[in-house]
């Protein structure tokens, strides 16, 4: 029987072996806080991702080098016009077009930044279309915009990319190329993105010099049959450069795809570090527990008496499961309270810094999990000091010094 | 009079290793409803292990002992605990009060163990320790009191569930002969009332409480002696 008399008598003495309570319960909420904060974060990572694939990304088909080296930084592989034909001439796509990515020498003053351009096709937008980014500022990039450009979300901001932000109609020193700006794209959250700068593929062998290859292909495909588009895709492109099935120097794949492969990384990675902030927790776990039987051990006489006026043995059970329950709870309750003080700081500072997509994520069941994890935990260790203590003999417990 | 608490044969051996201690010898006792009683003897004679077994603290190893006319040799322990905080009532030499919990609460809490509702339990617990001359009391903690005061305070939770028994071991060891006389002069008028008492002590003193005395040494009763006028 949990009554008002028992759960004074156990807070009581928690309260009277403060110091020690203190430290089980600061071991309980750091275990907690750090699960809360990983949760928070992975949450909010996950959802971001999810976001990345939206109804008008599910039938856009990439192809991109097999390399090793990020795209646009490996000389060997190219992407030509025959290439960009053989993959609209294969059966379920409705449209292809190619992107330019190179790395940019950017200026502002005597300020240089390397950065990365992107060039697409203004009259076949499919890029865009993958992202949900659009123009915060000023225009998009049309057909016969040689020599304007488009600037990512931090080039409006002083400090972010160069000490002075840029306006519209500003001009812009591109590879040693004077360049109007004409827009500015939303905010994306991650720094690269955010300072990316974008032209027309018109312009490309102005800014370029030189024999230019795709680095990309984005094609527009049916749907329904987006596996078998894929395998077209691939026939084509094998025929087209000349390669036999299993030599393929490219890959083509559902940009849903490549989003979910990269959630199922970040999904491993997440679990990885919660799992370590679980064996915190475990650690917790065997503290309390030790707490408890210290506990016990030092109430043997009080055990006896509360046997003697009538205790059962799953009263004391209670009473000890109780107490150290209530640990857990206290310990659940800071911890959560602690972790959505450190989370709130980290968004600030992540989003200062340009990281905004990497932004905590909320929900009332990662509050109540945390608490109900914490409690049960703190139950849980005090199980064994608690079958203890309801096995002590009154008649022992009472003779004890 | 009906026997409230009778003893059949019983005898308790504790093990320690390879030795065995007899601390009782096919004891035989049997107390009637209402009597007031003393188990006297010196330490060493199986004073304490009788009132564990009287007190249904300890099981017997051989032998029966009935309270109110139930076996319960062979009970369970939850079923023990429920009849001894129901039957029977505690007083102490060390007291034995929760050291957490105020002069009230520690007279609430045998009631909690027999599921007296919080209303119940707080308006009996108030009118024993007024009983017992604690009124300006019943929210200090023990440590606040002094012994006298702790000792009623022991009284009145021994008297929480209207016990048909009160089992007194030592009541007056660790108080002055002031406290001692309240204490026993208190138990003599619950007797009075139709309370069966039985006062364990060593004390030829307090004995002369007790209408019956039992005399044990090394595990057995030497004697039987009457105080009735």
């Amino acid at each position: 029987m949990i009554g008002k008399e028992i759960v004074l008598y156990s807070l009581r003495n928690i309260w009277k072996r403060r110091a020690r309570s203190f430290l089980t319960i600061l071991s309980i909420f750091i275990g907690i806080t750090t699960i809360f904060v990983l949760v928070s974060f992975g949450l909010g990572l996950y959802f971001y991702v999810n976001e990345l694939t939206t109804s008008s990304s599910a039938d856009k088909v990439l192809i991109q080098p097999k390399g090793l080296s990020p795209a646009g930084l490996d000389t060997t592989f190219k992407l030509t016009d025959d290439d960009l034909r053989a993959v609209k001439r294969a059966a379920g796509v409705y449209d292809a077009t190619g992107i330019y990515l190179k790395p940019a020498e950017v200026k502002q003053g005597g300020k240089l930044k390397y950065v990365f351009l992107i060039s697409y096709d203004p009259k076949k937008p499919l890029i865009m279309e993958l992202s949900n980014i659009g123009i915060v500022k000023g225009k998009e990039l049309k057909k016969g915009d040689e020599g304007k450009v488009v600037l990512g979300y931090s080039y409006m901001f002083p400090g972010r990319i160069f000490p002075r932000p840029f306006y519209l109609n500003d001009l812009i020193e591109v590879q040693g190329k004077k360049l109007k700006v004409i827009g500015f794209f939303g905010e994306v959250g991650n720094p690269q993105d955010d300072s990316q700068i974008y032209i027309i593929n018109d312009f490309i062998d102005e800014l370029y010099p030189g024999n230019n290859t795709y680095n990309w292909i984005i094609a527009k495909v049916d749907i329904g049959n987006i596996e078998t588009v894929i395998e077209n895709i691939e026939k084509s492109l094998r025929k087209s450069r000349n390669l036999e099935k299993g030599e393929e120097d490219f890959f083509v794949q559902s940009f849903n795809d490549l989003i979910e492969t990269y959630s199922q990384i970040l999904n491993v990675i997440i679990g990885f570090v919660i799992l370590i902030a679980f064996i915190s927790v475990v650690v917790s776990a065997i503290n309390t527990s030790n707490t408890m039987i210290t506990s016990v051990l030092e109430r043997v006489r009080e055990i006896g008496v509360i046997k003697s006026i009538g205790a059962k043995n799953s009263d004391v059970f209670k009473l000890f499961l109780f107490e150290s329950g209530f640990l857990g709870f206290v310990g659940g309750l800071i911890g959560v309270d602690f972790g959505l003080f450190l989370t709130w700081i980290a968004k600030i500072i992540l989003k200062n810094l340009g990281y905004g997509f990497l932004a905590p994520h909320y929900s009332p069941s990662l509050f109540l999990g945390c608490i109900l994890f914490a409690t049960l935990t703190g139950a849980v260790s005090g199980v064994v000091p608690a079958i203890r203590a309801s096995k002590i003999k009154p008649a022992n417990a009472l003779r004890y010094e | 009079m009906d026997e409230i608490i009778k003893i059949e044969n019983v005898s308790k051996i504790y093990k320690t290793g390879t030795t065995k201690v007899e601390a009782v010898r096919k004891l035989n006792l049997s107390v009637k409803k209402g009597e007031f009683i003393a188990i006297m003897g010196p330490s060493g004679s199986g004073k304490s292990t009788s009132m564990n077994l009287i007190g249904s603290l300890d099981l017997p190893t051989e032998g029966k002992i009935f309270l109110d006319g139930k076996d319960i040799s062979h009970l369970n322990e939850s079923a023990l605990s429920q009849i001894r905080g129901k039957k029977i009532g505690f007083i102490f030499q060390q007291f034995n009060l929760i050291p957490n919990l105020t002069a009230k609460e520690n007279v609430a809490l045998p009631m909690l163990f027999q599921g007296i509702s919080s209303k119940k339990r707080e308006k009996r617990a108030s009118e024993l320790l007024k009983m017992l001359g604690l009124k300006e009391r019943m929210n200090s903690y023990p440590n606040q009191l002094s012994g006298g005061e702790q000792q009623r305070v022991a009284i009145a939770r021994a008297l929480a569930n209207d016990p048909e028994v009160i089992l007194a071991d030592e009541p007056t060891g660790n108080l002055d002969s002031k406290n001692g006389k309240i204490v026993l002069d208190f138990l003599k008028s619950l007797n009075k009332k139709g309370k069966t008492i039985i006062l364990v002590t060593h004390d030829q003193n307090l004995a002369k409480y007790a209408e019956k005395i039992f005399w044990l040494r090394d595990g057995k009763i030497e004697k039987v002696t009457s105080n009735k006028k």
